[in-house]
């Protein structure tokens, strides 16, 4: 996926690693409610912190997918984790992908003044492009949780004994439901 | 509640939620969480007041002009009527023991559903109308007033608990928070505010006999039709007892063992679990409920749904009650059954007619839990099992909340798998027994409108499951609930698709060797058993325990 980095650059990244992703988890943390984002930073045990903890789990291993050699299956399961969480919780679909994208305003605090001072312009806009595919990719990921949240409603649905629920014989449902099919045809939907 | 975006709020992504005190953040009321309205109908016939119709996302709930006193005064006599709610209003320090213990809380990172919060709802309105430093100094001591808004936020919250009590398990003080949800439905069905995941069930429950509505005659067959299924995949002819007067014991299910996927399976484990000891047993057709969605409702209801067990049990002669796979229903035959309706002093303290144990435990309830009973039979040799064919099945338990939680059962269900199948998986300790994290839908939050609620309350549990998954490889996560039966199967596909649900019995059905079975190639969901070769009859071995 995506173009070589420039060595100097992804040195520079590299070596300002530890602090641009804790600033990224950071970030993460405090879209959810304050008291929420200090629970999430300070409880350490995995099954006590699933938000927290799959935070954790991706974003180290995907900071390095951004700027090494991204193997895509790694990186739509790292997303996955990511993301998944996001697409059943109270964000916009915006609001749940924006956390990709922010690491651009990260980085660029970062790192922008050598890479002015090193003359790195040209490589860093490529490595903000590269950014931004990882952030469409976060959008695939979304819509596919998505999808898998309306599929699993759908088939709720189809599971649900309705037949029964209204304590009424199968037959007569299905006389119900012809009858209900003859009034769509003429155009009644109401009932 | 819930409002069209402007197009300034539509550009606006902004990764900061408002840091806001808790009183001053509207709660916005979104679909996904919350459960459809009960329909008029379904209120009406159980003689609840005010069945209407609604919409929690319209400014107008339809209430009576006099909600509010209607509340308050129902808030009052519930104050005086149960000492506990009381003590829960006032004694409460807001250490937080409680707050990142609930499944809700953990899944969705809304604040407001730390336990404390949430009971906080209730109990801001508490102070502000009830105590005199709450009426004199209003938010300074934590108090306000009751609004419609404050009713819709409190509405909003009361169906995101599933009343499991993992939080209760932390508190220094003993502080339910499931008997604050509890009461706090009470008050909202006093104006007609019920969910109909709830309400339809308790309708039907109480015209019918169960949560389905199915009728006697669609009871038996739907039983019957299992049987032809174990025809078929078993080798052998059931003929199950339904209503027999004068057998030894009435056995009491969920009804979604007899009509929903998969625990018509749990059922099939049932029949042939009776057929193989010979039990003399009866279904009956008319208690053919052992859930109680009213409990989820009001207490009274609950006690008016519970009553036909032990009526049912008088008329059929019974000594005593033998109960199915059930996670709620275990709570109210536990802690409630024997003061709502009991003591049952015609029956007789119930005795396993094969080994001659006697529940202790179900003394005064008389109502004997399908898995004690199993491990009972296990423990005395008395089962002749194959656990090589359940040996593809990596399994690992999920404690269900009231078995657990309600009334202690956390070593039964584990003795009966670890007999049945060969491998077995605790989940981190943490997070099973008494600690046990909630399926996410219980409490009658099992529809499929708020799904998005399920899966945010389902992912502790999941989490757990993956990691036991990821270890061990397990791919069966097995329950002794029909609400974990009928929920936890979304919950997997969503967070970890690879894991299959299955309920202990079902799996005990599938180790059973029946007297005159043909050869078993298939289990009992009609799947294909991939180590059916050379098995069979000669590996069966009658009696030998695994500790």
């Amino acid at each position: 996926m995506g173009g070589k980095l420039n060595k100097k650059l992804k040195s520079l990244l590299e070596r300002k690693k530890g602090s641009i992703v804790e600033k990224w988890r950071k970030v993460i943390h405090s879209s959810y409610p304050p008291e929420t984002a200090q629970f999430l930073k300070s409880q350490k045990d995995r099954f006590h912190n699933p938000i927290g903890s799959s935070i954790e789990e991706s974003i180290w291993p995907l900071f390095d997918e951004i700027i090494g050699d991204s193997d895509p299956v790694k990186t739509k399961k790292l997303l996955d984790t990511l993301v998944r969480i996001r697409a059943v919780q109270d964000f916009t679909p915006a609001s749940a992908v924006r956390i990709i994208f922010a690491l651009k305003e990260i980085i660029r605090g970062e790192i922008l003044n050598e890479v002015e001072s090193e003359g790195l312009y040209k490589a860093y806009l490529d490595f903000e492009s590269e950014i931004d595919r990882f952030g469409l990719l976060s959008f695939d990921v979304f819509m596919e949780c998505r999808e898998k949240v309306w599929e699993i409603k759908r088939n709720d649905l189809l599971k649900r004994p309705g037949l029964l629920s209204a304590g009424m014989c199968p037959s007569y449902m299905m006389k119900r439901g012809f009858k209900h099919l003859e009034k769509l045809k003429k155009g009644v939907t109401q009932h | 509640m819930a409002k069209e975006l402007t197009p300034q709020e539509m550009l606006r992504i902004d990764l900061s939620p408002p840091t806001k005190d808790w009183m001053d953040i509207p709660t916005v009321i979104k679909p996904g969480i919350y459960c459809y309205p009960a329909k008029p109908e379904k209120v009406e016939i159980v003689g609840m007041p005010n069945g209407h119709v609604w919409s929690p996302l319209d400014d107008d709930w339809g209430l009576p002009e006099d909600w509010k006193e209607t509340f308050l005064e129902g808030m009052r006599e519930r104050l005086d009527k149960h000492r506990s709610f009381k003590i829960f209003m006032d004694i409460c320090v807001r250490c937080g023991a409680c707050a990142d213990k609930c499944h809700f809380f953990l899944g969705s990172g809304d604040p407001k559903n730390m336990p404390v919060a949430r009971a906080e709802l209730l109990r801001s309105v508490y102070r502000g109308e009830f105590t005199k430093a709450g009426k004199i100094l209003g938010r300074l001591a934590g108090g306000r007033k009751l609004t419609e808004d404050v009713l819709k936020e409190i509405w909003y919250y009361l169906f995101q608990c599933t009343e499991c009590r993992r939080c209760s398990l932390f508190c220094p003080y003993g502080i339910d928070t499931a008997e604050v949800t509890i009461i706090g439905r009470e008050l909202i069905n006093l104006f007609g505010l019920n969910i109909n995941w709830i309400q339809e069930p308790v309708a039907n429950c109480y015209e019918t006999g169960n949560h389905l509505g199915l009728l006697p005659h669609t009871f038996k067959q739907n039983v019957e039709f299992m049987c032809m299924d174990i025809e078929e995949f078993v080798g052998i002819t059931i003929e199950p007892p339904f209503n027999r007067k004068g057998a030894e014991i009435l056995f009491v299910t969920p009804s979604g063992d007899v009509f929903a996927e998969p625990g018509i399976y749990t059922l099939s484990g049932y029949l042939l679990l009776f057929e193989h000891i010979g039990l003399d047993y009866t279904w009956s057709t008319y208690a053919s409920e052992g859930g109680n969605f009213g409990f989820f409702t009001a207490l009274d209801m609950a006690q008016r749904l519970n009553a036909k067990i032990y009526a049912e049990a008088k008329r059929l002669g019974v000594k005593w009650i033998l109960g199915g796979e059930c996670g709620h229903m275990w709570r109210v035959v536990h802690q409630y059954m024997n003061t709502f309706n009991g003591p049952p002093d015609f029956l007789e303290e119930p005795v396993n007619p094969i080994t001659g144990t006697k529940f202790e435990n179900a003394k005064s309830a008389k109502m004997v839990h399908i898995t004690e009973f199993t491990a009972d039979l296990i423990k005395h040799g008395k089962l002749k099992l194959n656990p090589k064919r359940n040996e593809h099945l990596k399994v690992t338990f999920h404690d269900s909340c009231n078995p657990s939680r309600g009334m202690g059962m956390f070593e039964e269900p584990r003795y009966v798998i670890k007999n049945v199948c060969p491998n077995f998986y605790d989940m981190p300790e943490s997070t099973i027994r008494e600690q046990t994290f909630c399926c996410g839908s219980g409490a009658g939050l099992n529809a499929g409108e708020n799904m998005e609620l399920r899966l945010r309350g389902g992912l502790p549990r999941a989490n757990a499951v993956k990691y036991v998954h990821e270890r061990f490889g397990v791919n069966t996560l097995a329950c002794v609930c029909a609400i974990d039966r009928a929920v936890l199967p979304a919950s997997m596909e969503y967070w970890v698709p690879e894991v299959d649900v299955a309920g202990v019995s079902e799996l005990v059905g599938n180790a059973l060797v029946m007297e005159g079975e043909h050869e078993r190639t298939v289990d009992l969901r009609g799947r294909e058993l991939p180590q059916f070769a050379q098995e069979s009859q000669e590996s069966a071995e009658s009696g030998e325990e695994v500790k």
